[in-house]
């Protein structure tokens, strides 16, 4: 499907297109200077057209590699090509010219970039006989990315949810892809140069940085994500067009060593400017948890909801990593409307991992920490500042000239108080964290999170209220030996 | 709706609606259909965010439609946008789906592509984040002239600043009734949400040297605030959900079918069980006279010390009626009226010598703050009110 927009901008933006591809035809009115290509005043120019073109497009990076084939006639000897980009963010270091299935008989001889013709390059290309040739020319260009969105509606009940997963590419790239085929690329590369700072190099530079390894780096990263299947690439050139598409395109994926590509059916043309969204995956009926969570150091000092489910095949998913993302969740209202619960970014899932849906807190369930109670004992007294310490009420000697205290246990006594206002019953899990050597008295089964994190849960009925008592027992000063939490039953 | 404001939704009909439209296909000859909003609602129910959904009926033919939403100079948020399709997707009548949105640059619209099996119309909802369109609650509390209930009215305050019309809309707020009301621009208008009337009221006198100081600091004499305090639950007239954070305008019946302006306080927000407390100013006829009647340190080891303290209160009702004076007492204040401050808490015990009414208040107090209630009888007429004398005893320990 494409996207629709007017002819005056079509037009605005075909004359800012790349002047691209100019075969300089061998006539007498080009003149070689010893092997490179340069052309005076009067020249005859003939333009192949692309016959097809794939875009993979790196989502953690500001990075696309672009692969496209032409058909070109050449004749026996030296045939000299032009190759420009003007206006377009391409990385001059990384065009490359190959003909598949014609290594042994045409080769590129040298690759010339003009000091004073910006975005340009010539190649001069030997053909050991007159014959006609499929060229792929690839480059990396920046301007081109994609972002995934989720949209996830929870039903009135809260035990599932639909979930559909968009993708999102938009091309500021300054360039116009026509039915390209569409590659995402999930997963980090590395890369020592950005692509939209090479891109604004000038002409003149381009041979130091040749020197350079950039361009090694560069493609390492993304060989493998260049092997695609050069039969799908080379028949994508066949349009759709006469198709009645009634269904929304499929995403097809394919994990590839460290990464996951996903490549959306057929072709897609996107404008320059435009931004495009496709469904990437649909599940109706995912089962999902509702879990109330208190933990300070990821969801700040409040009670928090959050939706659980499971990235697997159980739940309709389970197919494809979730590439991070935003996801916007709502909750049907039982009336044919919807409820926004939140949105907020996610970061990606792995296959059979855990998705969280942080709704944030809610105002239907109350969570209080009561201080019940203190006191102090085992109270160690120093005497005179040296190393003689007694225990104050035991029978033994007792100083008391200049004695201090320098040593206690404190006693705390609280309360988790949680009022369930909601219809239903709900599951709490409370993460508290002490500092110092402390024992957690309690009757409550608590287990710990680290060494310093007690982690325990109730279930709260539905407009209940539970009363979690713990004592914190907190060794101070001499008293304190260790640096840790110790659990004990009440 | 304004000119100058387009929120709408235009399907895009080509004259031929080909399945797949080329760019070259796209003339300057073309016919537009505006559908029109069959029903729009507005969900408050977030603190946050205001999402609105609209219905629309839109023609559409078999193969592929453009449907084109713009917002111009109207606070969406493009990202948040919803569209859904209403009609039964499995219908063998017609199985309509979307099948991508494209964004236009520089532009407040967006491009739905939709399939659809059949000609004929979709019910579709459109959904989408607004800003702009602001919420407030308040409330209106009438007393009844003895101060035992109160009737309570909750309004909604909606300003609409979102340069956008809503007529007839649904307005949500997450309880209480659907409203239907017209929202204009730049218009705001006071909801009446609902009205609770005859709930259970209590008036409290409450002294407290912590929270709320002295009245006259030279006499001791503390500052007796009144307040009145409704729970949010069944047994008083409320209970259906937590009651939102808003002013309150009080009022009190005048015993002659009129009414009189008492005061107004910011109405906290209050979860169902709990209670709202609304102040009302200062009690001018109750005094409460608080000393530091006894403070004994006694030596445990070194610098280590136990206290014995004796709170006093002289209290006297000035009122021809009798009260009930709640008086709070913070552990931590104590120790440091004394002079003594330290980051630990207080280890306290009531003593034997408390003539406050035997425990604290079990629910409003904790390790640090108390709170006895003291039935204060009527002042008899002509006569001086009795001074009652209350103590409290608190055993302090183990304070260095």
């Amino acid at each position: 499907m494409q996207a629709p927009y007017p002819n005056e901008k079509r037009m605005v933006i075909a004359m800012k297109r790349i002047l691209f591809l100019a075969l300089l035809v061998l006539t007498p009115f080009i003149i070689f200077f010893g092997s490179t290509a340069t052309a005076r005043n009067l020249d005859l120019s003939t333009v192949p057209k692309r016959n097809a073109v794939q875009l993979t497009i790196y989502n953690s990076e500001d990075l696309t590699l672009v692969r496209e084939t032409r058909v070109v006639s050449f004749k026996k000897g030296i045939n000299p090509l032009q190759f420009s980009w003007a206006n377009t963010l391409i990385d001059p270091t990384s065009v490359e010219l190959q003909f598949p299935g014609k290594a042994h008989s045409i080769q590129v001889l040298d690759t010339t970039f003009p000091h004073d013709k910006p975005q340009m390059l010539y190649w001069n290309v030997a053909s050991e006989q007159e014959q006609e040739a499929k060229i792929e020319i690839s480059y990396f260009t920046s301007g081109i990315s994609w972002s995934a969105d989720y949209t996830a509606i929870a039903n009135p009940e809260e035990t599932f949810l639909s979930l559909e997963g968009f993708v999102r590419i938009r091309n500021q790239s300054g360039e116009e892809y026509e039915n390209a085929q569409v590659r995402l690329v999930v997963g980090s590369i590395n890369l020592v140069e950005k692509i939209a700072e090479l891109a604004q190099i000038s002409p003149g530079e381009v041979e130091e940085l040749e020197e350079q390894n950039f361009k090694v780096y560069k493609r390492k990263a993304a060989r493998q994500m260049m092997e695609a299947p050069l039969e799908t690439f080379y028949a994508i050139g066949s349009s759709r067009k006469d198709e009645v598409a009634e269904e929304p395109k499929e995403v097809a994926k394919e994990g590839l060593g460290e990464y996951f590509i996903y490549t959306i059916e057929g072709t897609e043309t996107i404008p320059n400017g435009w931004a495009k969204q496709l469904r990437s995956f649909e599940a109706a009926k995912v089962p999902i948890k509702v879990e109330y969570r208190y933990r300070p150091r990821e969801y700040g000092d409040q009670l928090v909801r959050l939706y659980l489910l499971e990235n697997e095949i159980a739940s309709g998913l389970g197919t494809t990593p979730l590439p991070n993302g935003r996801v916007q969740v709502l909750r049907a209202n039982g009336r044919g409307g919807l409820s926004f619960l939140t949105s907020h970014a996610i970061k990606y899932v792995p296959i059979g991992d855990r998705i969280e849906l942080n709704l944030g807190a809610d105002p239907e369930v109350v969570f209080e920490l009561i201080r019940l109670k203190t006191f102090r004992d085992n109270i160690w007294m120093q005497v005179k500042g040296g190393s003689i310490y007694h225990k104050v009420g035991s029978r033994e000697l007792q100083l008391d000239v200049k004695n201090r205290v320098s040593g206690w246990d404190e006693h705390k006594e609280f309360s988790q108080r949680i009022r369930n206002y909601t219809g239903k019953p709900i599951k709490v899990a409370v993460r508290r964290s002490y500092n110092g050597d402390v024992t957690f008295r309690s009757e409550l089964n608590p287990k710990l999170h680290d060494y310093k994190t007690v982690e325990f849960s109730a279930e709260v009925p539905k407009a209940g209220r539970v009363d979690l008592i713990h004592e914190i027992i907190t060794r101070n000063g001499h008293n304190a030996k260790q640096d840790r939490v110790k659990l004990e039953k009440r | 709706m304004r000119n100058n404001v387009r929120i709408h939704v235009i399907l895009t009909l080509l004259l031929l609606a080909l399945p797949i439209v080329p760019l070259e296909a796209w003339g300057r000859i073309k016919l537009i259909t505006l559908p029109i909003r069959e029903r729009v609602e507005i969900q408050l129910d977030h603190p946050q965010a205001t999402l609105v959904e609209e219905e629309r009926i839109v023609p559409l033919v078999k193969g592929i439609n453009q449907v084109d939403f713009s917002w111009a100079n109207t606070r969406i948020s493009p990202d948040s946008l919803i569209f859904r399709v209403l009609n039964d997707p499995d219908s063998p009548d017609q199985a309509v789906k979307v099948l991508s949105v494209s964004y236009p640059p520089n532009e407040n619209s967006l491009v739905w592509a939709v399939s659809s099996t059949h000609s004929g119309s979709a019910q579709v909802r459109i959904s989408y984040i607004l800003d702009g369109l602001e919420k407030e609650f308040h409330y209106r509390a009438t007393a009844t002239h003895d101060e035992k209930k109160l009737n309570l009215a909750q309004y909604l305050r909606l300003k609409n600043l979102a340069n956008e019309e809503y007529k007839e809309s649904s307005i949500s707020v997450g309880f209480g009734d659907q409203l239907t009301r017209s929202v204009g621009i730049d218009e705001t208008k006071d909801l009446l949400v609902a009205r609770y009337p005859e709930v259970v009221v209590r008036k409290t006198y409450t002294a407290d040297l912590a929270q709320y100081g002295y009245l006259d600091t030279a006499k001791k004499k503390l500052k007796i605030p009144m307040h009145y305090v409704l729970k949010n639950d069944t047994a008083n007239g409320l209970g259906k959900a937590s009651l939102p954070f808003g002013k309150t305008r009080i009022f009190q019946e005048d015993g002659h079918g009129g009414t009189a302006f008492v005061g107004e306080d910011w109405g906290k927000f209050t979860p169902r069980d709990d209670e709202m407390s609304l102040y009302l100013g200062v009690a001018r006829d109750i005094v409460v006279k608080r000393t530091i009647a006894r403070k004994e340190r006694k030596r445990i080891n070194g610098n280590l010390y136990n206290y014995d303290l004796i709170v006093k209160y002289e209290i006297e009702n000035f009122k021809e009626s009798p009260v009930t004076l709640d008086i709070g007492e913070t552990l931590r204040g104590l120790r440091a009226e004394l002079g003594y401050q330290n980051q630990r808490d207080v280890q306290w015990e009531l003593g034997p010598e408390t003539t406050l009414l035997g425990k604290p208040d079990g629910e409003k107090s904790d390790a640090d703050h108390l709170l006895f209630h003291v039935d204060l009888p009527a002042k008899k007429p002509e006569s001086k009110p009795d001074k009652q004398i209350c103590k409290l005893h608190i055993l302090m320990k183990n304070e260095w």
